[in-house]
């Protein structure tokens, strides 16, 4: 017997009046982008409607309706999600939150910033650099929204230093499931004042409240950064030299690693041939970039020969100096093309965020390369060198779709595997969505999932929000909706 | 041991540039100063010459003391030597008067076998003082270079290919040769750390007005600038597009019909 209620004309009628006929959509006016995030092998559905909200009012008031007439609704913020997150599999409504895309109020005495959900990454961390400070999280998907990063705990590159955007969330107001209004946390630094929600919601992925209104962190922007890239014979090689660089009291804001297949697509794909490939004579296979900040160039030059050293000492080929802004939006461009790259370059994607101990780095990467010629697949990979964050896309161009989901799922297994017996996690930014659940269940176990699950029976009794995700479990499968 | 000069200039990045509406002027001030991207190519090339053929590399620009860091951005880069003409008299000057400046300070420097420019600056955008300079040095002139085949340094000759609309020729010039490059080859380098450290502290040969001899002062500056610029003005831009996302292509192509006809 279905779970949830269709959504019939009336419904539809009392959802339009609340955003207004300009701000709905439904049946086949729901523009197909609707049904699906960056990953679309998770799956397409389209939802019933689509409710384009503006205010926390027009929210809760969607809410009481979805609540009351049982609909499912899945939170959407600007869909570049890699996991399936904001995929109404169970049909119902999708509200977007696209049109909140406020920054509402800096308040530089307390250092914080106050925005509605939709703000895109790119749009905030400009907009506090021009007010002279600097919202640390980083993702590398700039075009999500910050709710969207709030939603999944993103980190990006610069976490290694800053931490990731749960370390930069003062306070949220968030919509319950019921359409009740509630606020979370409060605009200061410390708490210790019961169970901490705010910190709940965070990472949630909306199955559990609505995030209408966000209280950020900021810090006072960093005078001067300068990038130096590393170039090594091999990822193995490259990635046995990060320990010794976080040992050396740099405090880097950032380690990368690239592979050098990842960079030639690039430069083929984007024309900026900005990594070298051949370093003093030789062949470059792979590469660390440490991002360094201080408040002058003195201060900056004696981290940098520390780590010139530790380049000699590690095999590096040479220390390249990224000062210009030239270079750097260069290089930066090219590192932060590398998704887009690898998605045009290939029919088939599928991918992994697991984040292991730095030591496991190499021998997981190699463990997927053998996986994947086992079974037909192609890896590209990069990611976060610093905290053993990594991302690995399974490609092919030639298989088709259903076997290459066959394959993948074997490699996939294997790999999480792997990932669990090195102590690492299933997911480092890109969070559970519907596509990571098995592997989330295996990794903490049916007690810590029970209780995840509980959680949010609390929040969502009837199980209304982006149902079938991250713990929720649709019995029968999508089909019982 | 070929001597080379490359002419380089700091720009603003035009890219966070605006222009004041109603003065029709560019905003500098706040907006960070770049080494032409053109003139990144330029260097690259003539410092892979360099380190071919053996040699030296000398960067050479006109304009205020903060030009010192595009210089020290090309020492650090492969240039061995940075020379930076500065003087309030050279403010306001055109590409005739800029290519006075650079080529009378330049002869001060020797006699260059290769001088090689960026294809046109990022904000001026004339692509004239590659022309100019040659005439001024009494240099051949290779422009649009995509490949630098041969240097013969006894004959004084240099085989280079360059880009034309329909394809591409092959041309032999007399040294000394003025070149400027396409950017396809000639990627810039990142510098590694000991050149970096090197280009912070390495010394910059300055001119101004007094020091370069026998220059014109009717040659020079707003005086020497037959060039006047009566308005700066950004262009119109067009209402942006509509993208129709209908949801099939059937819909899109309804929709498209129903817009015509409103339209028509």
């Amino acid at each position: 017997m279905a779970k949830y209620n269709k959504l019939t004309q009336v419904v539809a009628e009392e959802l339009q009046a609340i955003v207004g006929k300009q701000r709905f959509s439904a049946g086949d006016s729901i523009k197909p982008d609707y049904a699906h995030d960056e990953m679309p092998i998770y799956g397409k559905v389209l939802p019933e409607a689509v409710c384009l909200a503006e205010s926390t009012e027009e929210i809760a008031a969607i809410m009481k309706v979805c609540s009351r007439e049982k609909i499912p609704v899945t939170v959407r913020g600007a869909g570049t999600g890699l996991v399936g997150g904001c995929v109404p599999v169970c049909g119902g409504i999708v509200l977007s939150t696209e049109k909140m895309n406020r920054i509402l109020e800096y308040d530089m005495r307390n250092l914080c910033v106050r925005i509605q959900p939709g703000v895109l990454l790119c749009d905030l961390a400009a907009d506090a650099l021009a007010h002279g400070v600097m919202y640390p999280p980083d993702p590398g998907e700039k075009t999500a929204t910050v709710g969207g990063n709030v939603s999944t705990n993103a980190g990006g590159m610069r976490a290694v230093k800053y931490g990731v955007t749960r370390d930069y969330v003062l306070a949220m107001t968030v919509v319950l499931p019921s359409g009740e209004v509630i606020q979370l946390g409060k605009s200061v630094c410390k708490t210790s004042s019961g169970y901490n929600l705010l910190h709940l919601m965070i990472g949630s992925e909306g199955t559990l409240g609505i995030i209408t209104e966000l209280t950020l962190k900021l810090i006072p922007k960093p005078e001067k950064d300068v990038t130096l890239m590393l170039p090594f014979h091999d990822i193995a090689t490259a990635i046995a030299a990060v320990p010794s660089i976080k040992l050396a009291n740099l405090d880097p804001q950032s380690i990368e690693f690239a592979e050098r297949d990842v960079i030639d697509s690039s430069a083929e794909f984007t024309g900026n041939h900005i990594f070298p490939t051949v370093v003093n004579g030789k062949e470059a296979g792979a590469y660390i970039l440490v991002t360094l900040v201080g408040n002058s160039e003195q201060e900056l030059v004696p981290k940098m020969d520390r780590l010139g050293k530790i380049a000699e000492q590690t095999g590096a080929y040479d220390t390249l100096v990224i000062w210009t802004d030239t270079l750097k939006k260069d290089v930066w461009a090219a590192r932060s093309a590398f998704l887009t790259v690898i998605e045009a370059q290939s029919k088939l994607l599928d991918e992994m965020d697991v984040v292991v101990p730095v030591d496991k780095i190499a021998p997981f990467l190699v463990f997927v390369h053998e996986q994947a010629d086992q079974y037909g697949v192609y890896i590209k990979s990069f990611g976060h060198a610093g905290d053993g964050n990594l991302h690995i896309y399974c490609c092919s161009n030639d298989l088709e779709e259903d076997e290459f989901k066959k394959r993948v799922k074997k490699l996939m297994d294997a790999s999480y595997a792997k990932c669990a017996e090195f102590g690492g996690q299933v997911s480092g930014e890109h969070a559970i969505g519907h596509a990571k659940k098995q592997y989330l269940r295996e990794s903490v176990g049916e007690t810590v999932y029970g209780l995840m699950t509980q959680i949010k029976t609390v929040f969502d009794p009837d199980a209304i929000l982006n149902p079938g995700k991250v713990c929720h479990d649709l019995e029968g499968g999508a089909e019982s909706c | 041991m070929l001597k080379i000069l490359c002419c380089i200039k700091q720009v603003p990045d035009v890219n966070l540039v605006k222009i004041d509406p109603e003065t029709g002027s560019l905003i500098r001030q706040g907006v960070p100063s770049i080494l032409n991207p053109l003139d990144t190519n330029a260097l690259e090339a003539a410092v892979s010459v360099k380190e071919q053929l053996g040699g030296e590399v000398t960067c050479i620009t006109m304009g205020p003391d903060m030009a010192e860091e595009a210089l020290r951005e090309c020492l650090a880069a492969g240039a061995d030597h940075a020379v930076l003409l500065s003087d309030r008299a050279f403010a306001n000057a055109d590409t005739l008067a800029t290519s006075y400046v650079i080529c009378s300070a330049a002869r001060q420097l020797g006699q260059f076998d290769l001088i090689f420019c960026g294809k046109e600056s990022l904000d001026g955008a004339t692509g004239q003082m590659a022309s100019q300079l040659a005439e001024r040095f009494d240099a051949s002139l290779l422009s649009g270079v995509l490949n630098i085949c041969d240097i013969c340094e006894e004959q004084k000759t240099v085989l280079a290919e360059r880009e034309l609309e329909n394809g591409i020729e092959k041309t032999e010039a007399t040294l000394p040769c003025l070149i400027t490059v396409e950017k396809t080859n000639f990627h810039p380098r990142i510098p590694n750390l000991k050149s970096w450290k090197n280009s912070r502290t390495a010394e910059i040969l300055r001119f101004n007005s007094h020091t370069i001899p026998e220059l014109d002062p009717s040659q020079i500056g707003d005086p020497g600038s037959p060039t006047k610029v009566p308005r700066t003005y950004p262009p119109e831009v067009g209402e942006s597009g509509l993208i129709l996302q209908e949801g099939s292509p059937e819909k899109d192509v309804d929709r498209l019909f129903s817009l015509l006809k409103d339209v028509l």
